[in-house]
């Protein structure tokens, strides 16, 4: 199927697409998610529960950096990564940059579990990844995500005891669930890739298709051809189908035991799967084709802002190289 | 029953844990503890604490700290300059401590 | 244990929840302690926007490890200040978020822009730090106790506020321009940090006298100064020319307390300044909004239905 992946300056552009398609999901997600985390610091239902879902802010974020980092190989820095793209061009689930309702703790606690459930399985399908840089980082995060996981279900279980917390977690579900399955579509590659094309040859079937009538299309194809890459190089080891097939199997029957109804259209449930993602379960912004909710440019033009204001033209780091 | 204690040597310092007594109950560990516990080694005071009430978490348990660098939350990381006050040169190296003892470094 | 006692006994952490100490003592104790629980969380409260607009990632995390750090001051504050047996952490953080309860007066100040963050992260958290280092020797065990932690964990929030000053102070023009006007805006304020001269402290006495304060206001406002006027000029910050500020022959500085406005000062200590008001309010809906969060918990604990509870 595919041999390691050893040198980036080897990489021919569709192996270096699909690295980099790869790493901006999954920092993107990471990132925004914890930009939204911090929404609770000092709001949290108590100092304690405040000082943890920080944590998870500050892991999440930590992790941010680390997916991003592995694209430094590539010569693509953190001012391009976050300060200086286009915000239409991030590739994160449109789950993690809805906003949070003031007090609504519920939302939170759910979208973590939602997303901690599903950042675990990607993580262990990026265990032996073909790309070593990427497979050294996955044992670290995951001890992290762990916590976040059974943090998660600890606050589940116990607001879900309530009647107030039932509904709440009710209405919550209804809004995020579509969103979190956005978690297991394909992401367009990027728009402009920031990676210096070094061959004119092998990379052509998958350009962006700049014609605009056909830009739909084209832009699902592409989606496609690089989700296809990404497990065809080995980068990841699962597909998107298995993920969230597996991901559906684990939080449906949990949510369900807290007696939440999970809004899952199960007449569309195939032969030998339990559950399946399916196009009419999905919200209209996917956030993975670059489509994204007003909340996200709002967010974005938030977290820029001082970086535009001090016309700064780099991202200072404090930590040189983390992890390596 | 089992009671964990706690002794603290000194008005000011803090409680350690320091052993358990089996007793039936509260007043029975208190006195026990004042024995086994407090006769030699200098006390100013003892906690008692039922066994079954201590919960317990460890590092199999969860990533004390976390796993991922997290060097931006310690003193020792920034490269400033000039002379810093006692204090902050104090918490400074307690925080060079931890980090070494936490094997960060 | 009658007053005169605590008194003649008054040594750092001489008293402990196991002691029988007067009323008076215990007000007054919780009325410090309190105070300081208040001011980390509002601290935390006007530092918390900062960890979104931090220019880079690193920034990012470090702010939001300082704004958790001042929670988890707060909770030890709290615990200690709970533990005289005077009021609730609860009663406290409800009195915090309908403006009764007070705290410094430099969390009071709206902050807008990056360029003020060191103000409070290096000027107003050294000037906290050399107040905290001396109350590691207070009279309240427990006081003393949390110092311990919150001295530790302090140095980075200095070290991290002075690295951004550095970086602002050899940044552009325009950076070091905008930080020399921000640090304008907020000496007199942290100036004003230590309180009025220890003439005017209605508090000082008692507390000094059992032992749970160690310096007077103008023995830590003098501390601050020498240590951090020097570290200003490091980094090419010019000193405002008001307040006038002489040093004297023994090295201790005079401030010229007519050059600061002390009406503000004194609308601040009773909650009465407009934009702190702003403040205690957005905090105080941000509390009120998961008040049901912690509604629900106490029912089900009630009910005894707390899902593990074994554990």
């Amino acid at each position: 199927m595919s041999s390691p992946l050893e040198n980036p300056t080897d990489f021919s552009a569709r192996e270096r697409r699909a690295l980099e398609t790869l790493v901006k999901r999954l920092g993107d997600d990471e990132f925004v998610l914890a930009e939204r985390y911090t929404e609770w610091q000092v709001r949290a239902p108590s100092l304690e529960s405040d000082l943890a879902l920080a944590n998870n802010a500050q892991d999440e974020l930590g992790h941010a950096r680390l997916w991003y980092d592995v694209l430094a190989d590539l010569d693509v820095d953190e001012r391009d990564l976050v300060y200086e793209r286009d915000p239409a061009d991030f590739r994160h689930s449109t789950l993690v940059e809805l906003p949070f309702a003031e007090g609504d703790w519920a939302d939170a606690v759910l979208r973590s579990y939602l997303y901690d459930a599903a950042e675990d399985l990607r993580l262990e399908a990026l265990e032996d990844s073909a790309y070593p840089p990427i497979a050294d980082r996955v044992g670290k995060i995951r001890s992290e995500e762990e916590y976040h996981l059974e943090h998660a279900r600890n606050w589940l279980e116990r607001l879900a005891e309530g009647e107030e917390g039932r509904d709440r977690l009710q209405d919550a579900l209804d809004r995020l669930f579509p969103h979190a399955l956005t978690l297991f579509e394909s992401a367009t590659p990027p728009v402009e890739t920031a990676i210096p094309t070094r061959e004119a040859s092998g990379s052509n079937e998958i350009e962006r298709n700049t014609d605009e009538t056909s830009g739909d299309r084209s832009d699902a194809d592409a989606a496609a051809a690089v989700e296809g890459d990404i497990v065809d190089f080995g980068l990841r080891t699962a597909t998107l189908e298995e993920l969230g097939e597996e991901w559906l199997s684990i939080v449906v029957p949990f949510l369900e035991s807290l007696d939440l109804d999970v809004p899952i259209d199960e007449s569309t449930i195939g032969e030998g799967v339990e559950y399946a993602v399916t196009v009419e379960s999905l919200p209209t912004q996917l956030g993975r084709d670059g489509t994204h909710t007003d909340a996200w440019f709002d967010l974005y033009d938030d977290l820029t802002h001082t970086y535009r204001e001090l016309e700064r033209s780099d991202a200072a780091k404090i930590r040189e190289d983390p992890d390596r | 029953m089992i009671w964990e204690v706690f002794r603290q040597e000194q008005a000011g310092e803090y409680h350690t844990h320091c052993g358990n007594v089996h007793a039936p109950d509260r007043e029975m560990a208190k006195q026990f503890a004042a024995v086994q516990h407090g006769r030699r080694k200098p006390t100013n005071s003892l906690w008692v604490v039922p066994r079954d009430e201590v919960g317990e978490i460890t590092g199999d348990d969860v990533a004390f700290g976390g796993t991922t660098d997290k060097s931006y939350r310690w003193a020792t990381t920034y490269r400033t300059t000039g002379a810093d006050a006692s204090e902050v040169v104090e918490s400074e190296s307690e925080q060079a401590d931890a980090e070494q003892g936490r094997g960060d470094d | 244990m009658d007053l005169e006692t605590v008194k003649d006994r008054a040594g750092p952490r001489a008293f402990s929840p196991a002691d029988d100490l007067p009323q008076e003592y215990r007000e007054a104790a919780t009325r410090m302690i309190e105070f300081h629980a208040n001011s980390e969380i509002m601290g935390a409260y006007l530092e918390r926007p900062f960890i979104r607009q931090a220019p880079s990632i690193d920034r990012k995390l470090a702010f939001s490890a300082k704004v958790q750090d001042e929670i988890g001051h707060g909770q030890l504050l709290y615990r200690a200040a709970e533990s005289l047996g005077v009021k609730s952490r609860e009663q406290m953080l409800a009195d915090l978020a309908n403006g009764d309860g007070k705290f410094l007066n430099c969390f009071h100040y709206p902050m807008e822009s990056w360029v003020e963050t060191p103000m409070i992260a290096f000027f107003v958290d050294g000037a906290a730090m050399r107040r905290q280092a001396t109350l590691r020797r207070t009279s309240w065990e427990p006081y003393a106790h949390a110092m311990d932690k919150v001295c530790f964990e302090e140095g980075f929030h200095v070290k991290h506020g002075e690295d951004i000053l550095q970086e602002l102070m050899t940044g552009s023009r325009k950076e070091r321009q905008l930080t020399q006007e921000a640090f304008e805006k907020w000496w007199p304020r942290i100036i004003q940090f230590f309180g009025p001269t220890d003439d005017d402290s209605t508090h000082h006495d008692f507390a000094a006298s059992v032992g749970l304060k160690q310096k007077s206001n103008d023995e830590l406002r003098n501390a601050f100064l020498d240590q951090y006027i020097p570290k200003a000029r490091n980094y090419g910050l010019e000193i405002p020319d008001e307040p006038r500020i002489r040093e004297r022959d023994d090295g201790t500085y005079e401030v010229e307390e007519g050059d600061l406005d002390w009406d503000e000062f004194f609308a601040i200590a009773k909650n009465e300044y407009e934009p702190g008001r702003d403040q205690i309010g957005g905090r105080r809906a941000a509390q009120e909004a998961v008040q049901w969060v912690r509604e629900t918990i106490d029912e089900t604990i009630a009910r005894g239905h707390a899902p593990r509870a074994a554990d």
